[in-house]
């Protein structure tokens, strides 16, 4: 018994977590790939329970399986002890629903769903045997990349063949067509990459250089090869209200971290946080009709099982149906044990209301998310809610029963000054008044305040911004947890060292991509986890490859400066976000684009666009 | 209420879920077949599922058991059949069976018989003697880890069969025979010990362990 799958078995007879590795769970598909055209690894690159948990990946997996020439397949990042023993054991990586190695797959598909994931994917390219950098690599696989992220693709350009920008499974056919097509005529590998630069929404990053001024800022991105674009858009699902949904989901065995059914109601956000990066690229926002919605969700529950359904979305509350849709959903299914969660609370009566349905099926928290201590500091990033806002919903949740609260802010964000984090802390002592006058004591109470530290992040209206020092953010973190001590209290913070890299490298330049390849040599992975982040690697990395990792995350930008990411069109308009950046630092607010169109410019990006607004006329 | 004991199996492609995952593959599966399942009372209220001794992380059974209390009336077989089209594909019905609503399945389980494979690193010969000689001792000790530390355990009283029933060239099947309960030993741990006898001759990393049979009374 020595073939590749019973030498795997013998390994997870000694891993934590084995199923992380097996496959073979309810609802994953079954080919057999000897009768398929197309075999495709789609790759996360983290552990088994967080990219599970990722809506993306469980789309597009479904989609590309409809297909009969197509099996995709999933691997993601072995855990260390599974990696360390692979490597011992001469174990390339392999997907989990065949035990297949990498480099007989015809695409390797990443999702960069954040920045700190990128040694990852450098570390799963090699344990897969395959070269890390796409110059070296012969034949096949393609190894490709969407996602987030991939919008400022200069960092992995070295890595990646190509990038598809925007929504994948608008583009995902049109590549495997292209590439059947392709493989069927016997072409060279290099013609391939001419032909999918050919398609709407495909960056092939080796047709494109990066010219740089004295100063180590880009002057321009000069396509190098004939008759690739300017500048590569988006791709943007345009009926999403009929776009597909998958009508099953896999089941894990595993206890992952969204166990649940994950139905996505509606895509895009127009609140225009201007710190928000999903808020801008995902635009325009796209609704499915409450009928489509209940249908699916009967669909997936009979084809799951779950116990628990989440209706996803960037703002689930401002689904213009949510109330109707909730009751509809509780109403429906409570005698199944089937409860309904909603990821994210909206500052308001209506979304305590919305809780209070939820509470009859199954408890839920209390989340919500003022981002910033002041109303000076919430209208600069124009999160419109105010401080009333806060207390009224917080003394509803309390007179209804509620006594836990997690609160979620940002530090670091543009002009803060010290009076806005101790914002942070007169808030929460007033939320403490609030229980108290509503309960007469603070028995039970319990508020959670938890900090991150602002990135400023590409296709925003702060990214010209600087990021705070660490030296700063230090500052600030350790007077809320100095002010934030009492028995009710208890305070969380973001490892700085984490936010400063993600600031470096989701605003970098190919230049930074030399120092990932660099840090992954020096062993860096899984630099998302905050115990097995190695910071000193990083700063010896940036070192030896000659980047000034300041220069990316904590200089400010003159609004003239050529982007690394400016050959890439999100659809929402470079002056839109100027102008958003010119009214954050007068403090002055956008409202919702659903009461009126705020003009990012989306709506005219594309034939067939159609904003929420404009559907609404 | 009604108390159905099921003999399951789990195959290959299952082999890695653990004891507790599987609690949530029968609830979601009895979701799935809209079967209800009786709920205990009081402040938190879990369904009425319960499992016979945990099988090892890895090992195949075809005689494992659980018992399901329904809050419907069905019949154990259209129960078995309703389940067997939900679950997920290795893991299967095979006998199902009313049972009354006072007999506790954990009080019920005498022993299992197992087939374990193992690749040997070398030949080793006459192994059937020293089989016996092994059995013959009336103690057998391993060192097991408590909350108290390691300490050593006797684990001959658990064992009641033990014999060779493939020889290959590089790999050996065994069929094991034992008790089951308080202390019990699981094979593994009586395959490391007759490998500590025998001076290191099997590959430890390669096994396969199956659970033929659980013995009820
Ligand atoms: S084009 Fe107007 S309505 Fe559409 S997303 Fe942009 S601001 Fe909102």
């Amino acid at each position: 018994m020595n073939n590749l799958k019973d030498k795997i078995d013998a390994l997870l007879m000694k891993v934590s977590k084995p199923t992380r590795y097996t496959g073979g769970e309810l609802n994953s598909s079954i080919k057999n790939p000897e009768e398929v055209k197309v075999r495709f690894a789609f790759a996360f690159p983290d552990v088994y329970e967080v990219g599970m948990s990722h809506l993306g990946l469980r789309i597009l997996y479904h989609l590309l399986n409809k297909r009969e020439d197509v099996y995709c397949e999933r691997v993601f990042a072995p855990w260390l002890d599974m990696e360390k023993l692979m490597r011992e054991n001469d174990i390339p990586l392999f997907s989990l629903e065949t035990k297949t190695t990498l480099d007989k797959f015809d695409f390797i598909g990443f999702t960069l769903q954040y920045e700190l994931s990128y040694t990852n994917v450098i570390n799963m390219l090699n344990l897969a045997g395959i070269p890390i950098l796409s110059r070296d690599r012969k034949g096949l696989p393609f190894v490709i990349a969407g996602g987030p992220c991939a919008y400022n693709p200069a960092p992995l350009s070295d890595v990646i063949d190509f990038f598809v920008m925007g929504e994948g499974e608008e583009v995902i056919n049109e590549i495997i067509d292209a590439y059947i097509d392709w493989k069927k005529r016997g072409g060279e590998r290099e013609e391939f990459l001419q032909i999918v630069s050919q398609i709407k929404g495909v960056y092939v990053p080796k047709y494109y250089m990066e010219v740089y001024n004295q100063d180590g800022t880009i002057k321009e991105i000069r396509p190098i090869k004939k008759g690739v674009p300017e500048k590569v858009k988006k791709r943007i699902v345009k009926d999403f209200g009929n776009a597909y949904h998958p009508e099953e989901q896999i089941v894990p065995f595993m206890d992952i971290v969204h166990d649940r059914i994950m139905l996505e109601i509606f895509r895009g956000c127009t609140r225009g946080c201007r710190f928000c990066q999903a808020g801008m690229i995902y635009r325009p926002v796209r609704e499915k009709s409450k009928e489509k919605i209940l249908d699916l969700a009967d669909k997936l529950i009979k084809s799951t099982g779950y116990e628990e359904i989440s209706l996803t979305s960037l703002s689930t509350c401002d689904y213009s149906q949510i109330e109707d849709l909730v009751k509809k959903l509780i109403d429906k299914y409570k005698d199944k044990g089937v409860g309904v969660s909603i990821p994210s609370t909206r500052v308001d009566a209506v979304s305590i209301n919305l809780l209070k349905e939820i509470q009859k099926v199954r408890k839920t928290g209390l989340t919500l998310a003022p981002e910033a201590g002041t109303q000076r500091l919430r209208d600069v990033i124009n999160k419109g809610i105010t401080e009333e806002d806060i207390l009224e919903a917080t003394k509803e949740a309390f007179s209804a029963g509620w006594t836990n609260v997690k609160l979620y802010f940002m530090i670091g964000l543009p002009t803060e000054m010290m009076e806005d984090v101790e914002g942070i802390v007169d808030l929460a002592y007033k939320i403490v008044d609030n229980y108290k006058e509503v309960k007469g004591s603070v028995k039970n109470l319990k508020i959670t305040i938890s900090t991150s530290t602002f990135v400023p992040k590409p296709f925003t209206p702060f990214q010209w911004t600087a990021q705070d020092s660490i030296k700063d953010i230090v500052e600030k973190q350790d007077l809320l947890k100095k002010k934030l001590k009492s028995k009710v209290l208890k305070y969380n913070w973001h490892n700085p060292y984490m936010s400063f890299l993600e600031a470096v490298i989701s605003r970098g330049d190919r230049k930074v991509g030399k120092a990932i390849i660099k840090a992954w040599e020096k062993g860096c992975k899984f630099d998302g986890w905050e115990e097995y982040l190695n910071y000193d690697k990083w700063e010896e990395a940036f070192k030896e490859v000659g980047v000034n990792p300041h220069f990316y995350a904590n200089r400010e930008r003159s609004l003239e400066e050529v982007f690394p990411w400016d050959v890439i069109d999100v659809g929402v308009d470079k002056r839109y976000l100027i102008r958003e950046y010119k009214k954050s630092q007068e403090g002055r607010i956008t409202p919702d684009c659903r009461l009126y169109c705020t003009g990012c410019g989306v709506k005219d990006f594309d034939e067939g666009v159609v904003c929420f607004e404009a559907s609404k006329k | 209420m009604k108390r159905l004991r099921n003999k399951y199996t789990k195959d290959e492609r299952v082999k890695f879920i653990s004891h507790l995952d599987l609690l949530r593959v029968f609830q979601r599966a009895l979701r799935r077949a809209n079967i209800k399942v009786a709920f205990s009372k009081g402040f938190n209220p879990h369904p009425k599922i319960s499992f016979g001794p945990a099988l090892v992380v890895g090992a195949t059974t075809e005689g494992d058991y659980m018992d399901i209390d329904v809050e419907e009336d069905i019949s154990p077989e259209e129960f078995r059949k309703k389940m067997n089209k939900v679950l997920p594909p290795g893991i299967e019905i095979v006998e199902s069976y009313e049972v009354e609503l006072n007999d506790a399945l954990s009080t019920k389980i005498k022993g299992a018989e197992y087939i374990l494979q193992v690749n040997v690193k070398k030949s080793i010969k006459d192994i059937q003697n020293k089989i016996e000689e092994f059995m013959k001792r009336d103690i057998i000790e391993i060192e097991k880890e408590s909350k108290s530390g390691r300490k050593m355990v006797n684990i001959r009283p658990y064992v009641l069969e033990l014999k060779v029933i493939y020889e290959a060239e590089n790999y050996f099947k065994f069929y094991i025979k034992l008790k089951l309960g308080e202390g019990a030993p699981n094979p593994l741990h009586l395959l490391k010990a007759l490998n500590d006898y025998i001076g290191d001759l099997f590959d430890m990393d390669f096994y396969k362990l199956h659970r033929k049979n659980t013995i009820l009374e």
